[in-house]
């Protein structure tokens, strides 16, 4: 368990008095120890020399009850000197404070020589330490003998203990006296600090309501004599005035705490009510706390707003079929909408933080790279068509990359929005197909009906000549060639017509069914000679509709005709009707067994003069009449091959048409 | 470790607590009496305590080592504490040879029938030496002699000659007695007592005191000597000699007085003895040199067996 910040202060504090008792008593008990056994020794140095100055008279006398005193009273001098005795110039004892003889070890256990001043050994006796001084004793320069002083070393171990032990005592009680006072000093603020932690964690914890600093004693109103209820900081108890904004005291600077806090230090308040450090930092804990509940709240409305904006953004952008995409400066895609994750079949999270080098063919990538480092280098938009493979068959895309400049000189990203224009694109087609359709209509109408007339000249001409020569003559047969040729050039100038919508429309009320009975019966015949059989379906009732109808029936002959065509032999057409799937339209179905149609000539079977036959075998004009007709009745044509109906492997051809009814539209409505 | 610099720390302190140094080991309990060994055919020789013993050693150690070489006697200077033990150890013959002043010559003459044999001649050259009467210089009460009569006098001794027995006989000879005086004091001993009466007068403690002359010299180095006045000197007497105890073998007695005769002041060695001893001459004497001081003595009333 770790401890806490009391502990630690406290720890710390006691540690640091207890270290510095430590160094102060080891290195001061040594010094004051060494001082004290030198200032020992020195005494047992200045006794031994005093009394050998005083022995010396006594000595030269032989007075040895003078010297018998002056031995006896230095002893008595002190309880840590054990013995004085006196020795003659030969070392033997003159006199000695021993009680029961003198102990001869003593006589040579110390010696001092004549030039020394003092001699001292430690003598150990067995169960005491001795400090032994040999002073010699002189006369001039005539030695007359030694004086020996012994001191108990243990007694000054003692008076050393003594000092240790009064140090000792001083060195706690003043470590206990300064723990007190530092406990006294150190509970509140470790107390305050520890309210503050609590409050911090209160404040992790979400609890914004926190009371850190006491209750308030001394407040604002009280001192400025103030009684306007309106102040926020009147009779608030936990929040000081300064920290307050839109306090009404007329010194107040208007704003915030950064803005006011200048103003406020000039303040009487502030002078006399702001506390020590620590209580200032509780206020302010309190004050902020206050202030981030109150951004907090801000914040939450904020982030409400925001969060619902950027669903509806996010919603927007996933309704907008287009795609769109945001890519960071290194080409990682940033944000996404559904659009952009149907087009790769891809979830959101799939493709945010993926470069187009994870997301799409190398080739493709690499393109894509190269268009997106243009814009990153040039800043120039770009819009292009893309042609692109999908799930579905091919598709075209408008596509629009706008890069997102950060600074003037700097793009931070790119946004790139897409179209599937692969629907506009056939409209397009179909519009070209359409425009070119009429101006060859125009131009075959203009050319036919030159023809038109000088052919009219030629066949009654020839009809004329038909009249006046032999019919079994060979001008007979040369002039019947004539006339035949210029018939047909008439019914081809007459197609030319019909598709350039030139001719005259003749509208009336007629049964489908009955159209294509009157076709079929026409080649039925011709049909069956090459093993071609023709079918029929019809609905059960009549499908009765207005329109042109000998139109109509040339686009059955045609539509029979290249059937037939398709089959050369052995074959089978089928006529089917039938209601369409919306009300009022009619839906007739022309399916072979023929060699069927390849892909790429599919789209261009409608296009004039377009043909895979012979010749002699066709004009190229019959579907694109066939298309003309059926557009004048605002129907449709659709060619499958194979047909719907059949399996895959099956060929053939099916022509879908779709004719609206026509009988809810009022007459005239029907273009011709 | 986290706290190891801690546990360091005390370890690092803990030396200082510890005593060091090594102790010769010695065995008390055997012991022994102490018995002083009497030195065998030894000639005790005392010079009568006037100074401290260390003056008296140091002015005559270098004396006796000349003696003892020259005589080739085992010659021993002991310390008698005071002029009256200095008298009975003669009478014990404990002193062999005594070198004392003549007033203790004749006391010690006429009670152990010490005998005189030589005398010195002072530093100044006299055979003799007088007392002096002193008293401080500032003292303006104190002129002449007749000045001392009601006044304190410190003496050095009773039986002292230079300090006592010849400024009484002094005093006498100018109508002076004992009873004139407030009050007779003689100087504390053992030892110095000659410098304990020139401080005492110095210190102002009594208004004259009597001395041997050259006292003042050798308290010279101890007090300022100008602020003591000489109010009158004695009679020149017989100077300091030396005596033999009753019976000493007189051959010992020539040993001594023929190296006594021996010295001389111009011989450096010799000159530096008789420096260190305060003379300059040692001359053969005799009992009847001393007569004159038994007259004094006479005079003041001073009865030699007392």
């Amino acid at each position: 368990m770790k401890l806490g910040f009391r502990s630690k202060i406290y720890l710390g504090f006691f540690s640091l008095l207890l270290i510095q008792g430590l160094v102060i008593f080891f290195w001061t008990s040594q010094v004051m120890k060494t001082s004290l056994l030198e200032e020992i020794q020195n005494r047992g140095i200045s006794i031994g020399i005093n009394l050998s100055a005083r022995m010396v008279e006594p000595m030269l006398a032989m007075d040895f009850l003078r010297m018998k005193v002056l031995v006896d009273e230095t002893v008595e001098l002190g309880d840590d000197i054990f013995y004085t005795f006196v020795l003659d110039r030969d070392g033997n004892p003159l006199i000695h404070t021993f009680k029961e003889g003198f102990p001869i070890a003593l006589k040579t256990a110390n010696y001092v020589l004549d030039n020394q001043k003092v001699s001292m050994r430690l003598l150990d006796i067995g169960d005491q330490l001795i400090y032994d001084y040999a002073v010699p004793v002189f006369i001039n320069d005539n030695r007359l003998g030694t004086l020996r002083l012994g001191l108990f070393q243990t007694q000054a171990e003692k008076a050393v203990d003594k000092i240790l032990i009064s140090a000792i005592i001083t060195i706690v009680s003043a470590i206990f006296v300064a723990g007190i006072v530092g406990t006294m000093l150190l509970n509140p603020m470790t107390k305050s600090i520890k309210k503050l932690h609590d409050s911090s964690e209160q404040a992790l914890r979400g609890n914004l309501d926190v009371r850190t600093a006491p209750m308030l004693k001394k407040n604002c109103w009280d001192l400025m004599q103030c009684h306007q209820k309106e102040c926020p900081a009147y009779k608030n108890y936990h929040h000081r005035c300064w920290y307050m904004a839109g306090t009404l005291c007329p010194t107040c600077v208007e704003g915030e705490y950064a803005k006011k806090i200048d103003s406020c230090r000039q303040c009487q308040v502030y002078k006399r009510f702001s506390g020590n450090e620590i209580q200032s930092l509780a206020e302010s804990f309190d004050a902020m706390t206050l202030s981030l509940k109150g951004n907090l709240s801000d914040l939450k409305a904020a982030e409400s707003i925001l969060n619902e904006q950027k669903a509806l953004l996010q919603t927007t952008l996933d309704a907008i079929p287009d795609f769109i995409s945001l890519q960071d400066h290194e080409g990682r895609y940033v944000s996404v909408n559904r659009g952009f994750c149907k087009m790769l079949d891809k979830k959101k999270e799939e493709i945010v933080g993926k470069t187009n080098d994870d997301l799409f063919s190398r080739i493709q990538a690499d393109q894509y790279n190269k268009e997106d480092k243009s814009i990153f280098e040039t800043r120039i938009p770009l819009v292009k068509e893309n042609k692109m493979a999908g799930s579905k068959g091919m598709k075209w895309l408008h596509v629009v990359k706008i890069p997102v400049l950060e600074t003037k000189n700097r793009v931070k990203g790119l946004v790139c929005s897409g179209r599937d224009i692969t629907e506009l694109k056939v409209v397009q087609e179909q519009l070209t197909q359409a425009q070119k359709m009429e101006s060859v209509g125009r131009l075959a109408a203009g050319v036919a009906h030159e023809i038109n007339t000088p052919l009219g000249i030629i066949l009654g001409y020839a009809q004329l000549l038909l009249e006046d020569v032999e019919k079994d003559g060979q001008i007979y047969k040369d002039v019947s060639t004539i006339a035949k040729q210029t018939k047909l050039c008439s019914k081809i100038v007459a197609d030319l017509l019909n598709f350039s919508r030139s001719s005259q429309s003749i509208i009336s009320e007629f049964d489908i069914n009955e159209a294509i009975k009157e076709v079929l019966d026409m080649v039925e015949h011709t049909f069956s000679l090459n093993h071609v059989i023709v079918k029929h379906e019809y609905d059960k009732v009549p499908l009765l509709m207005r329109g042109d109808k000998e139109k109509l029936k040339q686009v059955f002959i045609n539509l029979s005709n290249n059937a037939f065509d398709a089959i050369e032999k052995n074959g089978s057409i089928l006529f089917k009707t039938e209601p369409g799937e919306i009300h009022n339209e009619i839906k007739i179905s022309i399916s072979d067994t023929g060699c069927g149609i390849s892909k790429d000539n599919i789209r261009k079977i409608f296009e004039p003069f377009y043909t895979t036959k012979g010749p002699d075998q066709g004009t190229g004009l019959g579907l694109s009449v066939t298309f003309g007709i059926i557009k004048e009745h605002n129907g449709t044509i659709k060619v499958y091959s194979p047909p719907l109906s059949g399996k895959k492997e099956e060929k053939g051809t099916q022509f879908i048409v779709v004719l609206p009814s026509g009988l809810n539209t009022k007459k005239g409505e029907i273009n011709g | 470790m986290k706290y190891g610099w801690m546990i360091l720390l005390f370890f690092s302190l803990l030396p200082g607590c510890g005593e060091n140094g090594s102790a010769i080991k010695v065995d008390l309990t055997k012991k022994e009496m102490v018995i002083l060994k009497e030195e065998p055919d030894v000639i005790t020789y005392a010079y009568l305590p006037q100074y401290s013993h260390t003056v008296s050693h140091t002015r005559h150690h270098s004396l006796i080592q000349y003696l003892k070489k020259e005589t080739g006697l085992n010659i021993k200077q002991i310390f008698p504490d005071t002029f009256d033990e200095h008298m009975k150890m003669v009478g014990q013959k404990k002193i062999d040879i005594s070198f004392s002043n003549p007033f203790i010559y004749i006391k010690i003459s006429q009670r152990y029938g010490a005998n005189a044999f030589a005398r010195i001649i002072e530093m100044n050259g006299k055979d003799k030496f007088s007392g002096q009467i002193i008293c401080r210089a500032d003292n303006a009460s104190i002129q002449t002699l007749s000045d001392c009569r009601n006044k304190s006098w410190i003496a050095v001794d009773s039986t002292s000659a230079g300090g006592y027995l010849f400024p009484l006989g002094h005093f006498i000879d100018h109508g002076i007695i004992k009873k004139d005086f407030r009050e007779i004091a003689f100087s504390p001993g053992p030892g110095g007592k000659q410098e304990k009466v020139v401080l005492s007068v110095y210190a102002g403690k009594y208004d004259i005191g009597t001395i041997r002359e050259g006292t003042l010299d050798v308290v010279s180095d101890k007090i300022e000597i100008n602020k003591i006045k000489i109010i009158s000197m004695t009679d020149q007497y017989p100077g300091w000699m030396y005596a033999a105890r009753k019976n000493l073998n007189k051959k010992i007695v020539e040993k001594i007085l023929e190296a006594f005769e021996k010295l001389d002041f111009n011989n450096k060695t010799h000159r530096e003895i008789l420096e260190s001893a305060n003379f300059i001459k040692v001359i053969a004497s005799t009992d009847s040199d001393f007569d004159i001081v038994r007259q004094l003595a006479a005079k003041v009333g001073i009865s030699l067996e007392e």
